[in-house]
């Protein structure tokens, strides 16, 4: 995953070529490994893109995906000049930003804590509860929402009313402002266990003889978390940003369209929800596949950015 | 008596043996051997695939004696694949990839068969040829022809008529315990419904002693039926046919109402009302079903004051039932001069279109037809529609002097409803109730109840005239360009007017009047104005038609 050594991009071209085929017939059994996800990118994420044209094409579906005329950016320049291009693009922006600054550190402090839990069967319970709520399926996830959040009988409104934390008129299902919090702490909720394993399973990889000398200067627990284990698991830290950069744009449908209504429609019509109403339900597949096309652009460009400032920053990135 | 026991004995036994030997004749190693046993020495059925888009509580269609009596009267033997949910999302996939079974009950839309060029059968010729019962639907009711036929004539789904039905979906409800209770009398104007409310918020008009636990007025989304909406009719302004996304059609002129005047003066009249907390706090975040249970109450104690609903029962349940009555239209003030209107819905209640379409790649078209006639024959229709006439179904009763009657549920522990949904294909099936059923079908206990609340209505009703104040849309025809503009538009278009209404509604800061001119430019802007305009045209099509 990490980048090749240097040197070897100036080796002359045969004889690369010549440690590539001598590599395949040395580490046979590791590309074999390799192979079923191959193959699986190749059938259900390379096969796929031949559908792109339809963006750039007069669906007609007597004619098939290729026969429909060529329109060139027709839907592309339908939807930014829609006036839901800007409602929609921002939507999405600021709910994944916020996912993501909030969401992002969340595992890695969890991760921290468990890992440094003592007693075995203590940490196993511990993990084990925070593993659980990733495996509610999202429809669950959101009726309990509607529930749990119910102006008038909802026990966690109810508390949060108690508290005064909220105004008691505060209906949290359909306030404008409530949405982006509620969308995305409920999210941390369900999906931060379940994204501490990869940091946990790069913290136990830290050299004990680190923790052994640190005790000996004197170090304490904070002085270990600050510069043994965030430095190790560094590295994880900004390829998993990395890689959460490139969804910068990719707000998940099936939560959002759950969990929409009138009053906050404003904030929750994302482009996924908008290109569904338009694109799915009322048959516009041009139309659909040229948002979601420029939706993936975005995300790339995202990606691509954060790789090249996390190589001038650290020296770490994909590829 | 002897005698016909041992002929009838007799003739049971030639029945079998023909019947095997026409199995063993045929080589027909079918696994369903046993269905063919019903049909004795016939030539080799028609198999025929189907898909049927369902209710959720309907019964497996392969356990509908009606239905398997009819495929063998008519020589067919049908594969049937069932759908009860998400067929929306089903469906773009399916077509998309060209493969259909060879019929389509009630799984199509107009726009497939202009999205899908080429994957439906044109059904015009065949029906002019052998389909007597539809064609005699088309006759009697040429509406029916004209919602079928697309805009260059062709007929790819066969239209639905019912004639049994009352001529409006909603009905304003109150309850009248409550209004007893308190020594109220019936609201008759804006005014007086909001005094009502107020004591019933007041109050505790159902007696239990606890002030906090009515609600005094509940509905479901504006762009439904059941909703406030519906007040706009004090107001002059003629609602017809579900008025879907808010098109109605006034002095031949179509419009739209989110964009009119009146609905201004109704989202002020809200306004007050939920700030006064006289309105459900959570009217438009709950969902269907908990704006179903609500009014269902607690046992025997009632919840909700005054809404809108189709009928009693299923409103408010069996138990609650009693308690309220439908409330005739209300004026807005005492000395208002408006016409009064009720939402007229007899279009889109009596008729609704593709019940019914037919593969183009169906290898026996003439038997498929043959076997979709059938289910518009007379006698048929009903059972489609109510459940078979024999003694598995126990749907109908055949009084044998050419009346019937819908039977009360066999499983006691159902509504006749949910009785008819779970024991029929019911208002999704594929039939032609003529109108002489209106005298020869006597109803279940429910549909009589119906017909007897929404007789309120029908003095309003009798107003419904479709070249000045009726709109029925689902009737419209539209060119695929068409379809893709008034698709993107109404996106738009709702995107708007969806949160606007909402947050007038439940935010008491908001000045209407002072946000209204803004507003409905907006509206005009992305789309209004030019959905009009199509809709216009298509209008004025239709009523040329004619």
């Amino acid at each position: 995953m990490y980048q090749a050594d240097a040197k070897g991009s100036k080796l002359n071209l045969a004889r690369r070529t010549r440690i590539a085929g001598l590599s395949i017939w040395r580490d046979w059994q590791l590309w074999a490994m390799l192979l079923p996800a191959a193959i699986y990118i190749i059938i259900f994420c390379y096969g796929p893109m031949y559908g792109l044209q339809l963006a750039f094409r007069d669906y007609d579906f007597s004619k098939g995906i290729t026969g429909g005329n060529w329109v060139g950016l027709k839907y592309f320049m339908q939807y930014f000049e829609s006036p839901m291009f800007w409602p929609t693009m921002r939507n999405t922006f600021i709910i994944s930003l916020f996912s993501l600054i909030c969401g992002f550190p969340i595992p890695i402090l969890l991760a921290i804590v468990i890992n440094s839990i003592r007693k075995q069967a203590f940490k196993r319970i511990v993990q084990t509860t925070l593993y659980l709520p990733y495996f509610i399926s999202i429809v669950v996830m959101v009726a309990l929402l509607q529930i749990m959040l119910s102006p008038t009988t909802g026990l966690f409104s109810n508390a949060l009313k108690a508290m005064h934390l909220i105004p008691q008129d505060m209906n949290l299902l359909g306030s404008s402002s409530a949405f982006v919090w509620v969308y995305v702490l409920s999210g941390i909720w369900q999906m931060a266990g379940w994204n501490s394993i990869i940091f946990l399973a790069a913290l136990s990889a830290v050299d004990r003889n680190l923790y052994d000398a640190s005790q000996v200067d004197g170090a304490n627990k904070w002085q270990q978390v600050r510069h043994i284990e965030i430095p190790s698991i560094l590295p994880t830290i900004i390829i998993l940003l990395i890689m959460n950069m490139g969804t910068i744009l990719s707000v998940g449908f099936e939560k959002t369209f759950l969990m929409q209504n009138a009053l906050n429609k404003s904030v929750s019509e994302v482009i996924s929800t908008y290109v569904f109403n338009v694109g799915i339900m009322s048959g516009q597949f041009s139309f659909g596949s040229a948002v979601g096309l420029f939706n993936t652009l975005i995300n790339f460009l995202f990606l691509i950015l954060a790789n090249q400032l996390a190589k001038r920053a650290a020296n770490i990135s994909l590829v | 008596m002897k005698m016909t026991q041992l002929f009838t004995t007799a003739l049971a036994g030639c029945l079998i043996t023909v019947a095997l030997a026409g199995c063993a004749g045929g080589g027909n190693n079918d696994n369903n051997s046993s269905k063919n046993t019903n049909q004795s020495a016939s030539s080799e059925k028609v198999k025929l695939t189907a898909l049927v888009v369902k209710h959720s509580l309907t019964k497996d269609v392969n356990t509908m004696q009606w239905l398997n009596d009819l495929q063998d009267s008519v020589g067919v033997e049908i594969e049937w694949q069932q759908i009860s949910a998400d067929w929306d999302q089903k469906k773009s996939v399916l077509f998309a990839s060209g493969e259909i079974p060879d019929l389509l009950f009630n799984a199509t839309t107009d726009a497939d068969y202009v999205q899908y060029q080429g994957l439906f059968e044109d059904l015009s010729p065949l029906i002019n040829e052998s389909a007597t019962n539809i064609s005699q639907m088309f006759n009697d009711h040429p509406e029916a022809k004209v919602l079928a036929e697309t805009i260059d004539g062709k007929i790819y789904g066969v239209p639905r008529y019912r004639s049994v039905w009352p001529d409006t979906s909603p009905t304003m409800f109150i309850n009248k315990t409550w209004l007893d209770n308190l020594g109220l009398e019936l609201p008759t104007t804006w005014d007086e419904l909001e005094d009502v409310l107020i004591a019933f918020r007041d109050g505790d008009p159902n007696q239990n002693g606890d002030t906090t636990d009515e609600i005094p007025m509940d509905f479901d989304k504006i762009t439904s039926s059941y909703s406030p909406r519906l007040l706009l009719g004090s107001l002059g302004l003629p609602l017809s046919n579900y008025t879907q996304n808010g098109y109605f059609v006034e002095d031949g002129i179509v419009k739209n109402f989110l964009i009119d005047d009146r609905f201004k003066t109704l989202m002020i009249y809200l306004q007050k009302l939920y700030k006064e907390g006289l309105i459900n706090q959570e009217v438009i975040t709950q969902d269907y079903s908990k704006y179903q249970s609500l009014a269902r109450g607690d046992g025997n104690i009632a919840k909700v004051g005054f809404t809108w609903g189709w009928e009693s029962g299923d409103r408010f349940g069996n138990e609650l039932r009693s308690q309220y009555v439908a409330l005739p239209q209300l004026k807005q003030h005492s000395d208002s001069t408006h016409e009064l209107y009720w939402s007229y819905d007899h279009y889109q209640i009596g008729y609704s279109g593709n019940a019914v379409a037919m593969s183009s790649k169906t290898k026996n078209k003439e038997a498929a037809m043959k076997f979709i006639d059938a289910m518009y024959d007379e006698k048929t229709s009903i059972e489609v529609l109510f459940g078979g006439m024999n003694d598995t179904d126990k749907g109908i009763k055949d009084n044998g002097d050419g009346t019937y009657q819908v039977l009360p549920p066999a499983d006691a522990q159902l509504d006749p409803g949910t009785w008819k949904w779970t024991n029929s294909l019911a208002d999704m099936g594929a039939f032609y109730i003529r109108d002489e059923m209106k005298q020869k079908l006597t109803l279940g206990e429910d549909m009589q109840r119906v017909v007897e609340e929404k007789s309120t209505y029908d003095q309003l009703l009798a107003k419904a005239d479709v070249r000045i104040n009726v709109y029925p849309q689902g009737f419209m025809k539209y060119s695929q360009e068409d379809i893709n503009i008034l698709a993107m538009n109404q996106a738009n278009i709702n995107h708007i007017t969806d949160q606007s209404w909402a947050i007038w509604m439940t935010d008491a800061s908001k000045d209407i009047e002072a946000e209204w001119n803004d507003y409905v430019k907006q509206v005009n802007n992305v789309g209004m104005k030019q959905n009009l305009e199509i809709r216009q045209k298509a209008y004025e099509a239709y009523l040329a038609q004619l």
